[in-house]
């Protein structure tokens, strides 16, 4: 059951698009005051938030195949990667395009990134590019084009994607913000047992 | 006062004799009056007189309503930084409101002064004679703001109680201490207590400002309930809430976002738009509650008080003291 609803498209796409209506919701229910307050800023940091989930998300499909080699939903999962990855990249240019009708356009991003340059904020547009560059690329034609080895080369820069965006998400904050653990934790702890797991298997026996 | 130059919040023809909250509902108006006598004993349990000390202000012909529109209360009291009660700025209207008490409530003067003295807050603002409105601009150092109409005194006034002593430089702020009420200060986000720090001369100045009402009404704790400093030609993070001590020292007091992130955040904090904060510009705002996309503004030099602050900083190098 669980594993049909995984392997459907259609359930995955819905679960994409729910971050994002989300938004809407309290507009309608509760009442929340930072809705009303600064509702672009709250609006931008939400559409942040859910790339950097969908990004960490996204990267522990592979490991959690290599590590369950026989289990059926890691299997499922690795049937989306194309498509997560794709909705991270969506939430990132929404994030991106509130964030410029929020705090003053094109003038404040180059004035933040390149005249009085700010490290959190090259950060993000660091990983903004390489996620623009691996949404382009993972095009079917573009990806026939160029070739299995040239394409898997260009999407390793995915990891140095996901970094940069923890790193961009630790220092919007004032202090440190303990969900970037949760939300990157899980990755990191996967990607350690993965490398273990590699290591043991390349050895001898 | 002899010749006086027009403030910059009194510089349009707005003033008028009605009230200036912008059609604030009649309601409010009948508790800000009568804090409807009986509804008030019931609200607040044997704290009556404590609650409603000083109000409502008395109006101060030198401060008259200006053109400058309050943010909505919902906002001013709904959407704030108050760190000891965590760190989301919907967290204080809930966590600070969970049973912290706030009244009675002591404040110390000590230190370099010639009348060191406790006050019960009610007290001391009989002593000083009451209480006045004044709106004023409100710059948070992550670059938005606010218009508050305070009600509190000059702190002026409380310098004058004190009675400095000649070596007394500075006037170092210590907010309190409550692990058991504040959420923030068992988590421990920050070093309590809060503390910060004025130079004397800035604390002299016509415009610093002890607050202990908004909207014509006593400061929800939230707010900093209930007394705090308004420095509004200074980031809101200099304003510190819920005063218990005010100690008159020769050196210069540490503050506690400079103690967390000096890079980051100074002792001065005056509002500049030409300095940047290391992550972010400071050349211009948002403006809370201005709707979706028209609540942008460029901020002003000193928050707009160029006038009244600038001669505090006369060869003082701005961009090293931030
Ligand atoms: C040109 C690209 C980008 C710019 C200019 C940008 C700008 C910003 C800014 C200014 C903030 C801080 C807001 C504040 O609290 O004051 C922020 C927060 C954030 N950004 Fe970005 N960003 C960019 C790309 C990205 C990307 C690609 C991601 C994710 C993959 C991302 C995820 C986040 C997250 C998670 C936060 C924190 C939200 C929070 O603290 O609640 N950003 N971004």
């Amino acid at each position: 059951m669980l594993e049909k609803l995984l392997r459907s498209k259609i359930f995955i796409w819905t679960l994409l698009v729910l971050p994002g209506l989300w938004l809407a919701w309290p507009l309608f229910v509760t009442h929340r005051p930072a809705l009303g307050a600064d509702p672009l800023k709250f609006i931008y940091l939400h559409f942040g938030f859910v790339a950097c989930v969908l990004l960490a998300i996204v990267l522990t499909f592979t490991p959690l195949r290599v590590l369950f080699p026989k289990s059926k939903l890691a299997l499922a999962l690795n049937r989306h990667r194309r498509l997560v990855g794709v909705a991270s990249f969506a939430y990132a240019l929404l994030h991106l395009t509130a964030y410029l009708l929020h705090e003053g356009g094109f003038r404040t991003l180059l004035h933040d990134a390149f005249e009085k340059p700010k490290l959190f904020i090259l950060a993000g547009l660091a990983t903004f590019t390489i996620l623009l560059v691996l949404a382009v690329t993972s095009l079917h034609a573009l990806v026939r084009w160029m070739g299995g080895k040239r394409w898997k080369n260009l999407h390793r820069l995915v990891y140095l994607a996901a970094a940069l965006a923890a790193y961009h998400q630790i220092y919007a904050r004032k202090l440190f913000p303990v969900q970037v653990l949760w939300i990157f934790g899980p990755l990191a702890l996967l990607e350690v047992a993965r490398i273990l797991r590699q290591r043991s298997k390349a050895r001898p026996a | 006062m002899l010749i006086r130059t027009p403030k910059d919040w009194e510089t349009s023809a707005a003033v008028t004799t009605e009230s200036h909250y912008h059609a604030r509902p009649r309601r409010e108006f009948l508790r800000t009056l009568g804090v409807g006598l009986a509804g008030a004993a019931l609200l607040r349990p044997g704290s009556l007189f404590a609650a409603t000390a000083g109000f409502p202000p008395k109006p101060n012909p030198l401060y008259p309503a200006s053109a400058l529109k309050p943010t909505a209360e919902e906002y001013v009291t709904g959407y704030n930084n108050f760190y000891e009660f965590g760190t989301d700025k919907e967290d204080p209207k809930v966590q600070a409101n969970k049973g912290w008490k706030t009244d009675p409530w002591t404040i110390e003067l000590k230190g370099l002064v010639n009348h060191p003295a406790k006050f019960d807050v009610n007290e001391l603002i009989k002593k000083i004679g009451g209480i006045e409105e004044r709106i004023y601009r409100f710059r948070c150092v992550e670059a938005w703001s606010m218009v508050i109409p305070w009600d509190g005194f000059a702190l002026a006034k409380l310098v004058a109680l004190a009675d400095p002593k000649p070596e007394a430089k500075y006037l170092k702020f210590t907010s309190f201490q409550d692990p058991k009420s504040a959420i923030g200060q068992r988590e421990g986000n920050l070093d309590y207590p809060y503390v910060e720090g004025l130079r004397i001369d800035e604390a002299m100045n016509e415009l610093a400002f002890l607050a202990t009402g908004i909207f014509g009404k006593p400061l929800p704790n939230q707010n900093g309930s209930p007394i705090r400093l308004v420095t509004p030609w200074k980031y809101g993070f200099k304003n510190i809430k819920s005063i218990v001590t005010v100690e008159f020292t020769a050196t210069q007091p540490k503050n506690t976002w400079n103690i967390m992130a000096a890079n980051e955040y100074g002792f001065y904090a005056n509002v500049n738009p030409k300095v940047d904060h290391p992550r972010w510009s400071q050349a211009s705002e948002r403006i809370i509650g201005g709707g979706f996309l028209s609540g942008r503004q460029d901020t002003l030099m000193f928050n707009g008080y160029e006038k009244q602050v600038a001669a505090l900083y006369q060869g003082l190098d701005l961009k090293k003291n931030y």
